[in-house]
């Protein structure tokens, strides 16, 4: 039993590495002024050219940005903001939603 | 030296005057993004983004108060390149193709001349002084200022001779200009403003009119009608106003009488927008023209394009 129980531990343990690297970290990030399709394309490359951001989805009609990065990279809010401001528009809300 | 001192002159001085008045107005719809499609808009892209803007125009005058019967098209095709160097200032260049054709009757005799190639190149910053952000919506206001350079040829020859001003392509002066545009966009509708001023500046003894414009614009989204979720392609109806005021010509430091005036423009269009591309087209309608002597009057502008970022 002691032995299974090992072998089960081990084989965890070799697991884990290859079940973080399926985790990423999603945030909702609330963007003010955004008023048109036009104006998305500015955020999309702000947003997206952030080291470690995978994909960003822009939701128009609610003003939020879902951003989704690539392995265990994190987003902060200084960040999401100053990509946010360099856009042209004000950062309304900043929260870690999940993790995919 | 008066031009309208001297027989057939006030006709040509006319035609002169609306014919470069018309590349004026030809080249005036300055870049934007989703907005306006005759003038300009207070948006600013992001840092580090370009927009390019392809636009055609077709501009007919053909009403002819002087019994010279003329006619006047000028066909071109307008290119911006705007670039944002941060979120608050944008340059902007503008550079039409024109090909420009005046008939006239003369002696009984009918005759066209015309002239086509690279216009006056327009160069100019715009600057957000007041930026007010919303959920869906935002407000901004911005001046701009710049210079229109002689880059268009205007000493261009044909079998008859050097053409006449009013064929040439370009002003052959340095004309600065300036002005301020507010925009106020929502998720559901747009509204730019504009008020502008353009000091034109003596070139081979002749001397454009100065230009000032007042600009109204109202975009609508008609589709789709609601939203979700996502970033839908939207189409626009829109209507717009041009107030354009042109002073007098001058020839050798002498005003021309048949030159200048105040025009009134009715601009119905359509508008496609997406998150790279916007389609647009307008035809601009003279609602009012209250023009000086025997200048000759326009019967409407036609504009159709696309913008692109990147």
């Amino acid at each position: 039993m002691k032995t299974i129980r090992i072998a089960l531990f081990l084989l965890a343990l070799l697991a884990a590495p290859a079940w973080a690297a399926q985790i990423a970290n999603v945030y909702n990030v609330g963007v003010d002024g955004l008023g048109c399709p036009f104006c998305v394309y500015g955020i999309e490359k702000e947003l997206g050219s952030v080291e470690g951001v995978d994909k960003v989805d822009v939701d128009l009609k609610d003003g939020v940005v879902v951003v989704t990065m690539a392995g265990e990279a994190t987003l902060d809010r200084d960040t999401a903001k100053k990509a946010v401001e360099n856009a042209g528009f004000d950062l309304r809300s900043f929260e870690r939603v999940s993790q995919e | 030296m008066a031009a309208a001192s001297e027989g057939r002159k006030p006709c040509r001085a006319a035609s002169l005057a609306i014919a470069l008045a018309a590349v004026a107005d030809l080249i005036w719809a300055d870049p934007a993004w989703s907005g306006p499609i005759t003038f300009n808009s207070a948006i600013v892209l992001a840092e580090g983004e370009f927009v390019v803007r392809e636009q055609f125009v077709f501009n007919r005058s053909s009403e002819d108060p002087s019994g010279a019967d003329r006619e006047r098209e000028s066909v071109g095709v307008i290119s911006v390149l705007g670039y944002a160097v941060d979120r608050d200032f944008m340059l902007f260049g503008v550079l039409p193709y024109v090909e420009n054709r005046l008939e006239r009757t003369t002696d009984g005799e009918r005759r066209a001349r015309s002239a086509r190639g690279v216009g006056d190149l327009r160069l100019f910053g715009r600057y957000t002084v007041l930026r007010k952000n919303w959920p869906g919506s935002t407000f901004r206001i911005s001046p701009f200022a710049g210079v229109e350079a002689p880059t268009g040829e205007d000493d261009k020859s044909d079998a008859f001779g050097r053409q006449p001003a009013s064929v040439q392509l370009g002003s052959g002066s340095w004309d600065p200009f300036g002005g301020l545009v507010l925009t106020y966009q929502t998720l559901d509708f747009q509204v730019d403003a504009a008020v502008s001023y353009q000091a034109n500046t003596e070139a081979n003894d002749f001397e454009f009119g100065d230009v000032a414009r007042a600009d109204a614009s109202l975009q609508y989204r008609l589709w789709p009608r609601e939203l979700a979720g996502g970033v839908p392609g939207f189409l626009y109806g829109v209507i717009e106003t041009n107030l354009i005021h042109k002073d007098k010509n001058r020839t050798a430091g002498v005003d021309n009488p048949n030159s200048g005036g105040t025009t009134v423009f009715l601009v119905p269009g359509l508008q496609y927008v997406t998150k790279r591309w916007v389609f647009e087209a307008a035809v601009q309608l003279p609602v009012v023209q209250d023009l000086n002597g025997t200048a000759l009057e326009n019967d409407f502008i036609v504009r159709a394009g696309f913008r692109f970022n990147f």
